[in-house]
Parts: C-alpha cells; structure tokens; sequence
C-alpha cells in the first residue's frame, strides 16, 4: 500500500489502553481507512479533520477493518463523514467493515432520518435581549405585583373568616410559630442587639466627649434603639431568619404536591400554612422588639460604663428624662406591620414555586430580599406618618 | 452476571434490591462482602479509579434525576462535557442522537425536565444514561409511574437498545411483564441476600415459598399468560 500522505491521528484520551480514533488517507485520496477506537472518550478532535477530501469526483472505498471499537458516537462522526463525502459529489463505498459496526451505523442512519424533517425545523431557543428583555421583566413585574395583590387579598379574607370563628384558628400551629421564630431567635437577636448599642454608644461617645455631654449618650442610644434600630434590627433577623424559612418550608411542599395534597382533602393551604405563620410572627416580632431594645440599651449602659464614665446608675436614672413611653411605643407600633410584610412575603414565594430545587432556592432568595426591602420601606413611611402626626 | 445480558433484580420492597444497586455502582459502601465491577475488585477504591469504573456505568434513576434548571439535551450533553473534549458542536450532534436513540421526538430537545410527560422523562433519563456509551446500563425501576402502555414501549426500547448496542443491563423491577419480556436471569433478592439467580421460567416454578409467593400470585399468572399469549 502506498505509505499514507494525510495522516490524522488525535492525542489519546480517556484511558491510555485505548488507541485514539483516526484515519488516514491514500495518496490519491481513493482510500480512507479508519484506525483505533472510534468511542465516544477516544474521539476528541476528529471531527475538526473530516477535512476536504481533494478535488476529484470519484468514490471513496472507506475502510473499516482497522476499525477496533466503534459506539453510537464514533457511528454518529462516521455518518456525518460520509455525509460531507456525498456533499463532495464522492460516493462513500464501505468495506471491511464489522457486522456488528455495519449495523450500528445503519441505526444511526435509520433514527436521524425518521426525524429529519422535525430536526431540519428544529431551532434553538431564542433568548431575549435588549428592548424585548426589558419589556418582558416589566410586565413580568407588573403580573407579580397583580398575583400578590390578590395573595394578600386572599389572605386577608382567610383572616377576616377566621376571626368570625375563633375556635378554627389553629392554636397549636400558632404557638409553634412563636417558639420557633421568637423564642428560639432571642440568642443570635440578643447578641446583635447588645453590640449594636455598644456600637452606638462608642461612636457616639467619640463625639460627645469633645463637648463634655458625655451625660447625652443616654439620649442617643435610647432614642435611635427604641424608636428605629431595635424593630428594624429585630425585623431584619427575622426576615432572613424565619421568611427564608417559610419560603424554603412552603416551595417544597409545592414540589412534592403536599399542598396539592391539602387542597384535596378540603383544607385550605392558606388557613392551614399562612394564617399561623403570620399571626405567630404577629405575636412574636414585637415581644423580640422588646428584648432587642433592652439588650441594646445594655449595650450602650456597658460602653458608656467603660468609655465615658457614665455609671449604670446614672445612665438608668437619666433614661425616663431622655425618652417618654411614647419612644418605646413608637418602635414597637411597628413590629407587627414588619411581622405581617415578612411572613405573607415569605408565604407568597413559598407558593409561587415551580419544579423543582433550583426554584425553591430562587424564591427562597428572593423572599428575603424582598422582605428586607419591604421592612425598610414600610420603617421609611412610619417616619414620615409619625412625622406628620407629630409623635 | 455475563456480559451482554439483562439481569433483574427482584424482591419485595424493602428487601435491599436499591440498597445492592446503590453499592453496585459505587454510590454506597458495602458493610459486608465484596463488590467486583468489570473483572476489578471495586471496593475501597480511590476516587479516581471509582470515577473511571463509574465513566463504564450508565444509571438511570428512578424518578429520572434529570437536572432541572437544564433542558433534555443538555441533560444529555452533561456526561460528555465533563468528561470529553469533544468541541460543543459534536456534543450537541451526538446528544441529540441519544434523545433520538431513546425514542423522544426532536423538539423535546429543548424543553426543561417539568414541561416533559412521566414518559418523556424516563426517556430522556435513559439518554443521559447512554450518553457516555457505556459498557454497564444500570436502570433502578425503569417502568415505575408510567402507564401501561408507556412502560411497554420503554421495555421495548430496552430490548431495542440492548441488541443493537451490545449492551449489559441491570434493572430492579416490579413489574413482572417486564420480567418475563425482558430479563434474560433474574435474581430475587429475601432475607437480605439473593435467594436464586434463574430465569424467569425456571423461578416460577421454584417451591421456596418466598419466591413462589412472589412469582404465583394472580398478577404473576396474569402477567405469565399474557407473555405466552403473544408469543
């Protein structure tokens, strides 16, 4: 035979026992004769060298008994060839072939050819881009505002019926609800909370000092604690603590269709998964405000103690002439609106879960941005409101 | 087992058909006893010798595991990403046969695994199993949750893929007209260890009273005549 001019031949892949697939032409180009194991893990690169096969217009015999292996893949590059071969006006002519090789590649054959017309028709999905990306996410946030809407509207209406019947609300549900998001936060809320006033108390000593009013850092720390940081602090642990939960806790019972399961045996999902959750966290945000506050306050007694001389008994005694009841009220008055935004937040993107984990973790993440925005802005309007009536 | 057989694995729920399975293919350790895969002793391997034996084993779960935020083909594309340099291209070429080869029409190629109907999904479970051509096709319940119909054509894909691929299989099942179509030996797992590995034939016959209860029940004759009857 004369001594192959284009020889191709990839690097070996995947193990080092099988030889790489390739194939060689004769000189005159008449002669492909296919070499080594034509799989799928020994086939990098050979589709690169399907190459021109030269300018004539005669048959090509291809060779296939130097052929060791052969899988649908290796079929799958061998049928393109010989495709690119016909495109070439050359007639593939197969010889030396193994039956079982032969049979192989008539499958291939067969199978792409029962599906040419939809393959043909067949288009990648289009993504969108630019002014149509901007239109679709706006009307996709018009439609989530709608459906929340009506997911407050409905909850709302739950509500109102329960409070008719008193005796149906779910008691047991409720108070699991304030032991889990209330009782158990009281650590990690406690901790933040008293480093929070000893921030406050230090950064505000700082400057206080240079003036001598080291007495008015009783005033600051009650004043920013009780009336802004402490619910929206408290508030913002719970949203990620406790909404992320509800999301998570909610979205995978919808992949696993217990909330189907519940809607079939005649409960509402909403009676028995929302309306708990969010008259618990209702009961309990305001209490954890409370104990957020204290802590704080300690916070800053134990700063002012260490920093600027200000002795615990001094600073509890300065406490009711820097902040009336009114202070205190104020910051907590919030906690149960932050509560009902958290936990229907929290609810609304548990149900609106879809398929399977990669939306549960999406929603998931979403509820608590979601949640934490809607604390902020709901502690920005109180503002103004306690403005504007002038507490 | 031999090569190029179908092997099923039967017993009654619970009867650690998943657990052996699971072992099998390297997922679990077994607590006792040995594991040999391809003529290796295949227990207490190092990560990379268990990733390459794994590379020979194609698995379809049995609720399908396809990766949810992918669409069939890439689902299917997966393996070979992975484990190939194959450009992009050839990948896709070659996926879509596989989604061809499982019996799903072209334009299931790009929808996500919830668009996809109980069968379609087993479907396109297999094809992510035969992406790699694997020398091993493991599949743990292959018919469970399709209808009769469905779970008919997937043996008959089985079978289909099992000829023309040269394929070895190894499959737990319930179904017991999938034993009698399918299964060239069947070994029934009690008492947490293989009670018998036979044919179809020769273990209904069997007077174990556990496999007996297994296999001569009215759905076990049921099922018997119906493979008789088409012949």
């Amino acid at each position: 035979m004369t001594p192959p001019k284009h020889r191709f031949q990839t690097r070996t892949a995947g193990t080092p026992a099988q030889t790489a697939a390739g194939f060689e032409w004769s000189t005159d180009r008449r002669r492909l004769r296919l070499t080594g194991h034509w799989t799928t893990a020994a086939l990098d690169g050979i589709s690169a060298a399907a190459a021109g096969s030269g300018q004539t217009a005669e048959p090509v015999d291809v060779d296939g008994s130097s052929l060791t292996a052969l899988d649908t893949a290796g079929a799958l590059l061998l049928y393109r060839l010989i495709e690119r071969l016909k495109g070439d006006g050359r007639e593939a002519r197969l010889s030396g072939f193994d039956d079982r090789h032969l049979a192989l590649l008539g499958l291939v054959r067969e199978r792409l050819a029962a599906q040419a017309d939809s393959l043909a028709a067949l288009e990648l999905p289009r993504r969108a881009a630019g002014l149509e990306r901007l239109g679709r996410d706006a009307w996709e946030w018009v439609l989530q505002g709608f459906s929340m809407l009506s997911f407050g509207g409905e909850t709302s209406l739950a509500f109102l019926r329960s409070l008719l019947r008193p005796a149906r609300l779910r008691w047991r549900q409720i108070l699991l609800v304030v032991e889990q998001d209330g009782v158990r936060a009281v650590p990690v809320l406690g901790m933040l909370s008293f480093l929070l006033g000893v921030v406050i108390a230090y950064q505000s000593g700082v400057q206080l000092r240079v003036y001598g009013g080291n007495l008015y850092v009783v005033d600051l720390v009650t004043i920013t604690v009780l009336r802004e940081l402490g619910p929206l602090m408290t508030a913002i642990v719970v949203a990620g603590r406790s909404g992320s939960a509800y999301a998570a806790q909610i979205g995978t019972m919808q992949v696993t269709e217990e909330v189907d399961a519940l809607r079939s045996i005649g409960v509402s999902p909403i009676d028995l998964l929302v309306l708990p959750k969010i008259s618990g966290l209702v009961v309990a945000l305001p209490l954890l405000t409370v104990f957020a506050d204290m802590a704080a306050v300690a916070g800053g007694m134990v700063m002012s103690a260490l920093m600027l001389d200000v002795s615990p008994d001094t600073f509890m005694r300065r406490i009711p002439e820097a902040v009336s009841i009114n202070s205190l009220m104020t910051g907590v008055a919030k906690a149960p609106v932050f509560a009902a935004a958290i936990a229907s937040v929290g609810c609304y993107h548990g149900f609106k879960v879809r398929g399977g984990a990669d939306s549960v973790g999406r929603h998931t993440t979403t509820s608590v941005v979601q949640a934490i925005v809607m604390v902020i802005v709901l502690d920005a309007a109180f503002s103004v409101v306690y403005s504007w009536m002038g507490i | 087992m031999n090569r190029g057989e179908i092997l099923a694995l039967v017993g009654a729920s619970g009867s650690g058909k998943s657990v052996l399975l699971r072992e099998m293919i390297l997922l679990a350790r077994p607590t006792a006893g040995q594991v040999r895969l391809f003529g290796e002793d295949a227990v207490d391997l190092d990560e990379s010798t268990a990733n390459r034996l794994r590379r020979r084993i194609g698995i379809m779960f049995q609720h399908g595991a396809l990766f949810n935020s992918l669409t069939a083909l890439e689902n299917i594309a997966v393996p070979m990403k992975e484990q190939t340099d194959l450009p992009d291209a050839v990948i896709r070429d070659i996926a879509m046969l596989k989604l061809l080869l499982a019996g799903l029409p072209a334009d299931a190629a790009h929808k996500y695994p919830r668009q996809l109907s109980g069968g379609m999904h087993k479907r396109a479970a297999l094809a992510r199993a035969l992406a790699m051509d694997p020398d091993l096709l493991v599949l743990d319940e292959p018919g469970t949750g399709l209808d009769p119909i469905g779970a008919d054509a997937l043996d008959d894909l089985i079978l289909d893929l099992h000829r023309s691929l040269d394929l070895t299989v190894v499959m737990t099942t319930h179904d017991l007209d999938t034993l009698w179509r399918v299964s060239d030996r069947v070994a029934f797992l009690a008492e947490r260890r293989i009670l018998a590995t036979a044919t179809m034939g020769e273990l209904s016959a069997s007077d174990d009273p556990a496999i007996a209860a297994f296999f001569q029940g009215p759905r076990a004759r049921a099922a018997r005549s119906l493979t008789w009857n088409r012949g």
